[in-house]
């Protein structure tokens, strides 16, 4: 009896058996492991097995039902290996998606993650997802976010990309996140605004899937009496995914999910797969809409905790603010009236004497120094309204006319004469008009106090390139008062001590206070020239 | 002649007022309290009323709410030695308003103002 195949001989040489390939040369010296792999599937073998059968025709059979039992286990072994390894990978997906999902407290990171878990061919590996939200408040529920290509060529295009570079599904959700996510809201939003759906209407089949909690394979959508041909009409496609998102018990929205481009069917493994998967993701994505909620609570919060810090802090200013305002009109009645009896008669006195009555003088010594003390009481209580500004929008034309009119008298008396050159139609500025109006009246009083011999005062308003009006007043004076000499000596005083007597740096103070800017020159010929710069919006001034 | 009355609670102002006023050609009548102000625009016609804000433990603008209830035609000149009064929404009531000076120029000027405007209104009438 002769054999063709080599299994009964313990090592053999490469040239006996055919099935042996140059990387299992080791079967050659293991005859267990070469009947096991190569012989029982060897057509020789079989040759073997029918020659053996004319002389021991039961063992031939015994070793036939052997092999065929082998390859049978074999072959199942083989399948039940194959589909260990792709449930592993699968649970290997789910416990990377699980611990970004649970990790991630940033909404727009959660959803890139679950998308792209969705669509990636290393996740699920569908062509489209759209996310539904519900509104609580307006009782719908609304397409938030869509992902997947438009078109075919887009498909490919990202596909083959997607081919090139073999990231992780958590660096491919990153990268989503990153550069994508605000250009794929845009990319669907036509879409998305159309996937709009009342909460109440409990026909609708997304309203059906949401109630039942569990995800639906919907096949056949434009032919199914139950599902909305809208809806239908909108995705585009006969078969796709509806999952649910539900947290505890909390409606959250939905996933739609669709194979748009390749049309590929979509099983009731994929769906089994899915809904173990988008437990966590509703979890993940309400945990993150608190989280965003919660923040701008904070936010809010924080917002309102630093008004009220403000507002007591304003309390507290106005508080003294007005107790100021108690003592300074305390003190201007107190002072004033008396002032105003011995300066008026003085002057009275002084009219109704004869020229050459020695006290005629008298009366002019009294007027001058009762006089002397209402401008100090007027510059005190200036510099206590100063602390009152009441910001509004005035005709700086109407302010110079005012300011200027009041000081007629003074400036008759001196022999200084005025000159008004005002802008037409100057816009208004924003500005406090006390404060302002106070400022222009020191700066007019200590040009006529410098040009003792009498002069000119020209005051002229004009509009500025940078969104303000300029206010200039010019005198022709030869000397420096003292006010004006410690304020060209030290233009920049700190503190209130300093300042109180000096009605320029008064000035300087009250209006850089305002946010007005404030420039004194003086020219080598003699003059001095104050220029002033008054905001016209409100939004640009004043800070206290 | 125009009649004025000078309301405040200092005797001395009083007789400034009276002694200047009546220099520029006003007949001038005086009164240190707002009960006596009030009596003597019942019992007299006035042309113009001068008024301190702040009189002895009253305020002047009471008294004003109360004249221009009255006498809706009296106008009224606020006199007041700080300038905060304007502050007070009923100041605005007032026809003028004039900070104490012992210059009474600006007085005689509003005074004057407010007059022509008084006859103004009678004259449309």
């Amino acid at each position: 009896m002769e054999l063709e195949c080599c299994w009964k001989t313990e090592i053999i040489e490469s040239a006996q058996c055919p099935n042996i390939m140059d990387d299992e040369r080791e079967l050659r010296f293991s005859l267990k492991r070469r009947l096991l792999e190569k012989c029982l599937e060897c057509p020789r073998f079989g040759n073997d097995l029918e020659i053996l059968a004319r002389t021991e025709p039961s063992l031939s059979m015994v070793l036939r039902h052997l092999a065929a039992e082998y390859l049978d286990q074999k072959e199942q072994i083989h399948y039940m290996a194959g589909f260990l390894n792709s449930r592993n990978r699968e649970l290997q997906f789910l416990h990377e998606i699980g611990i970004v999902l649970q990790t991630s407290m940033e909404l727009d990171e959660v959803l890139s993650v679950a998308m792209t878990a969705i669509t990636a061919g290393k996740g699920f590996g569908l062509n489209r997802a759209f996310l539904l939200l519900i509104d609580d408040e307006k009782r719908t529920l609304n397409g938030y976010l869509g992902v997947g290509p438009k078109t075919y060529q887009e498909a490919w295009q990202t596909w083959e990309e997607i081919g090139r570079d073999d990231f992780s599904l958590r660096e491919m959700a990153k990268i989503f996140h990153d550069t994508k996510l605000s250009f794929e809201k845009a990319k669907f939003q036509d879409l998305l605004e159309q996937l709009t759906v009342p909460l109440d209407d409990q026909s609708h089949i997304l309203n059906r899937a949401l109630l039942n909690g569990k995800p639906m394979l919907v096949e056949n959508a434009f032919n199914n009496p139950g599902v909305d041909p809208v809806l239908a009409r909108i995705l585009g496609v006969d078969t796709f995914l509806i999952l649910p998102l539900i947290s505890r018990k909390r409606r959250i929205g939905m996933i739609i999910a669709d194979n748009f481009i390749t049309g590929k069917q979509i099983t009731g493994d994929d769906m089994e797969s899915m809904e173990i998967f988008v437990f966590p993701a509703a979890l993940a994505i309400e945990r993150a809409s608190l989280h965003e909620r919660l923040q701008e609570e904070v936010e809010k919060l924080s917002k309102a905790n630093s008004k009220l810090k403000e507002q007591q802090e304003l309390i507290v200013k106005m508080e003294k603010m007005a107790l100021v305002g108690k003592i300074t009109s305390s003190i201007a009645h107190s002072i004033r009236n008396p002032l105003m009896i011995i300066g008026g008669f003085a002057r009275s006195l002084q009219r109704k004497l004869d020229e050459n009555d020695p006290k005629r003088e008298y009366a002019e010594s009294i007027l001058y120094e009762a006089r002397k003390l209402e401008d100090a009481l007027t510059e005190v209580l200036g510099y206590a309204d100063s602390l009152h500004p009441a910001m509004d929008v005035w005709d700086i034309n109407e302010l110079v006319e005012n300011a200027s009119r009041e000081m007629r008298d003074e400036m008759a008396k001196q022999g200084v004469v005025c000159s008004l050159d005002l802008g037409i139609n100057l816009p208004m500025v924003f500005i406090d008009y006390k404060q302002v109006a106070f400022c222009m009246r020191k700066i007019i009083g200590n040009a006529i106090e410098a040009m003792p011999e009498g002069g000119m005062i020209g005051i002229s308003t004009r509009a500025d390139d940078h969104d303000c009006l300029v206010l200039e007043i010019r005198d022709t004076s030869t000397t420096i008062t003292a006010s004006l000499q410690d304020y060209l000596s030290a233009p920049s005083f700190t503190t209130r001590e300093q300042i109180s007597a000096l009605s320029v740096s008064l000035c300087k103070m009250i209006l850089e206070k305002n946010c007005l800017s404030f420039h004194v020159e003086r020219s080598t010929e003699g003059g001095t020239r104050y220029t002033i710069r008054l905001p016209l919006k409100k939004e640009e001034t004043f800070h206290e | 002649m125009s009649k004025i009355l000078v309301v405040d609670d200092e005797s001395s102002i009083r007789l400034l007022y009276s002694e200047e006023l009546a220099d520029e050609g006003f007949e001038v009548v005086t009164a240190g309290t707002a009960a006596e102000a009030a009596e003597r625009v019942a019992q007299e016609e006035f042309d113009l009323m001068i008024l301190d804000i702040k009189l002895k433990n009253e305020s002047g603008l009471d008294l004003l709410q109360k004249i221009i209830r009255e006498r809706q035609n009296l106008p009224v000149i606020l006199c007041s030695a700080f300038s905060c009064y304007k502050d007070d929404f009923s100041a605005w009531l007032a026809d003028s308003y004039v900070v104490k000076s012992s210059n009474l120029q600006e007085l005689k000027d509003e005074i004057r103002k407010v007059l022509a405007k008084k006859a103004q209104r009678q004259n449309l009438h």
